[in-house]
């Protein structure tokens, strides 16, 4: 059964069409990549599925319900969190309340945070490596701790559907094998993940299947070796427009 | 060795985030005897301890990012409601001075209709405009508030008897200064609570990155106009506490400028991230004002406030205590009293 599912999805900025026509299911348990050059239109997908911009057409569906006009805070209420491109700590309050605060308010809301929530905020620093930070402000983390307490943060709210926004941009190789150990614990805890990957380091290891856009369109979807074997993905990602020009990937 | 030495700073911070404040108490509360019961001296700090409550009021807006600069609205409209409760139908200041605080809470939720959906200098400047409204109808509506004749006559803060115990609070420079100050220990506690709560955690991680708190299932709005109403409510009691201390009500006194612009100047200087810091602005700033400041300069002793925030906002973004107290801004986990 599929968890999500984008039914024409379409978005106008002013008269560009920063998504076309975008037909596309998830099934529960499932690793997608979701990969395209700059400017594709995978942020903007994003912010679709999280109701963060509101779709020109089309339809969404999460778990059979109809969320396209939903608002950001019921998404997260049905079991959709995200993390952000560049990410968005909590920046004056500590590591740990960034992460508890994640908690109280995906979950059950008790005006004063239980010693569960403190528990299962500190477990959840300890799975991304930020425990030893837990009273640094976040705003003096480094950004890919920053990156990792954005994890963590939406970790906290208990999603069904998890959407990671270029989680390993700029990290080191040894960071990325982290990550992908990351990711497939996260994905044992019974998380659906929809991972954007624009230099493929990542979902190339862990997706199970990858959704290829270019210029606002879907130009492939399927395995990952597939997709990445695609002539239409290759040109997308050198950058080349005309047949005669040679490829080397 | 390097790590030592920032431990034991560290723990020289946490004892004076503790040691400050008890010792702050400490003072106020044997105040009257150390100032050997001198009128003057009484008046000044009964005086700073309200302008405190009025910078913890304004806070618990402010915590939440949101600078206002309205809250003579709620100060104006509680110092009204409370006036002419007690002076026009009678009722005892123990009842009327909570009412001050729901209608100005009132108010707030009209305010909130309008400006709640702005951000930054744009709210700011809508607050500033919507005083006008209260002022105004306090003005022109003669038949009810004597408009700008004024009210003169109000009874004083209302007195407190326990068993054969009875304290005159409004008899006494004494009784007001301790008045205000349990009223100030009260308040404090409460937005303490308040702070540490997860309603506090909302209110922050608003101000911090509201498409963050927003992603993680906070209702942004909801908790904005919870603040703002909270605040209006407490600010509110503040103005009508200050209409039974002086006894004498005007619109253009307790709907100016003045009562919106001064509890934002102690919070930023203070240090609007923190608890405390608005009300130890307020205790230190005032009297220094008044005792200082006044006798040199009668004519222009309040450039001081335009000076400090000058100086807060270039040097001191999150304020004096904000930078003492270095990355620990208010939590639910250090239990220290921020
Ligand atoms: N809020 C917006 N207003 C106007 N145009 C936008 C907005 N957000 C995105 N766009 C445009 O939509 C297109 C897709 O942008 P999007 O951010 O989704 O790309 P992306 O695939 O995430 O790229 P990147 O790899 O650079 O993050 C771009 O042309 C961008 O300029
Ligand atoms: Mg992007």
């Amino acid at each position: 059964m599929s968890l999500l599912k984008l039914e024409a999805l379409s978005k106008k900025f002013g008269d560009h069409w920063a998504l076309k026509e975008i037909d596309f299911s998830i099934d529960e348990g499932e690793i997608v990549g979701l990969v395209g050059p700059n400017g594709a239109g995978k942020t903007t997908l994003f912010n679709l599925i999280t109701c963060r911009h509101r779709a020109t057409s089309g339809r969404i569906l999460f778990a059979n319900k109809e969320t396209t006009l939903c608002k950001p805070h019921e998404i997260q209420k049905l079991g959709i969190s995200r993390t952000f491109q560049s990410s968005r700590p909590f920046a004056k309050m500590s590591t740990l309340d960034n992460v508890v605060v994640g908690r109280v308010f995906g979950g059950e809301f008790h005006l004063f945070a239980q010693s569960t929530d403190i528990d299962s905020a500190k477990q959840l620093l300890e799975l991304v490596g930020l425990a030893h930070k837990e009273q640094t402000p976040a705003g003096d983390l480094t950004l890919s701790e920053q990156r990792r307490l954005d994890l963590a943060r939406a970790l906290a709210t208990q999603p069904r559907l998890l959407l990671l926004d270029e989680v390993v941009a700029g990290f080191s190789p040894v960071a990325v094998k982290q990550a992908v150990d990351l990711v497939r614990r996260v994905r044992q805890r019974g998380v659906t993940l929809f991972i954007i990957d624009h230099f493929l380091s990542l979902s190339l290891r862990v997706s199970d299947r990858l959704l290829a856009l270019d210029h606002g369109e879907k130009v492939a979807e399927g395995r990952p070796q597939e997709v990445m074997r695609n002539r239409e993905v290759i040109r997308a990602y050198l950058g080349m427009r005309h047949e005669d020009e040679p490829h080397g990937a | 060795m390097r790590k030592k030495e920032t431990a034991s700073q560290k723990a020289i911070q946490q004892q004076v985030a503790w040691a400050a404040p008890v010792l702050g108490l400490v003072l106020l509360l044997l105040l009257p005897v150390f100032a050997r019961y001198n009128d003057y001296v009484l008046q000044v700090f009964t005086h700073a301890l309200l302008l405190a409550t009025l910078a913890l009021a304004w806070n618990i807006l402010g915590v939440s990012g949101s600078i206002s600069l309205g809250h003579a609205a709620f100060f104006g409209a509680g110092a009204y409601t409370s006036a002419l409760l007690s002076l026009d139908l009678g009722v005892s200041p123990w009842a009327t001075i909570p009412l001050g605080g729901v209608l100005a809470a009132g108010i707030a939720a009209i305010m909130g209709l309008f400006c709640l959906r702005l951000r930054g200098a744009y709210f700011a400047l809508a607050t500033l405009a919507f005083v006008e409204i209260p002022k105004v109808i306090t003005d022109n509506w003669d038949g009810l508030t004597r408009g700008s004749l004024g009210l003169v006559g109000l009874p004083g803060l209302p007195s407190l008897r326990l068993g054969s115990y009875h304290f005159d609070m409004s008899g006494s420079l004494v009784g007001s200064y301790y008045f205000v100050l349990g009223y100030g220990l009260v308040l404090l506690v409460l937005v303490t609570l308040l702070f540490r709560s997860n309603l506090g955690l909302a209110l922050q991680a608003i101000r911090e990155e509201e498409v963050a708190a927003e992603a993680i299932g906070i209702q942004v709005q909801k908790y904005r106009l919870l603040s703002l109403l909270l605040s209006a409510f407490f600010t509110g009691i503040t103005g009508a506490c200050y209409g039974h201390l002086i006894r004498y009500l005007e619109p253009g006194l307790v709907y100016g400028l003045h009562f919106s612009a001064i509890p934002m100047i102690f919070a930023i200087c203070g240090g609007r991230f923190t608890i405390l810091g608005p009300a130890l602005a307020a205790l230190v700033l005032y009297p220094v004002d008044q005792f200082i400041f006044h006798p040199l300069l009668p004519a222009g002793h309040e450039f001081l406030y335009g000076a400090v925030i000058i100086l807060a906002i270039l040097f001191m973004p999150s304020g004096v205590w904000g930078q003492l107290r270095k990355g620990h801004f208010v939590s639910i986990k250090t239990g220290s009293i921020e």
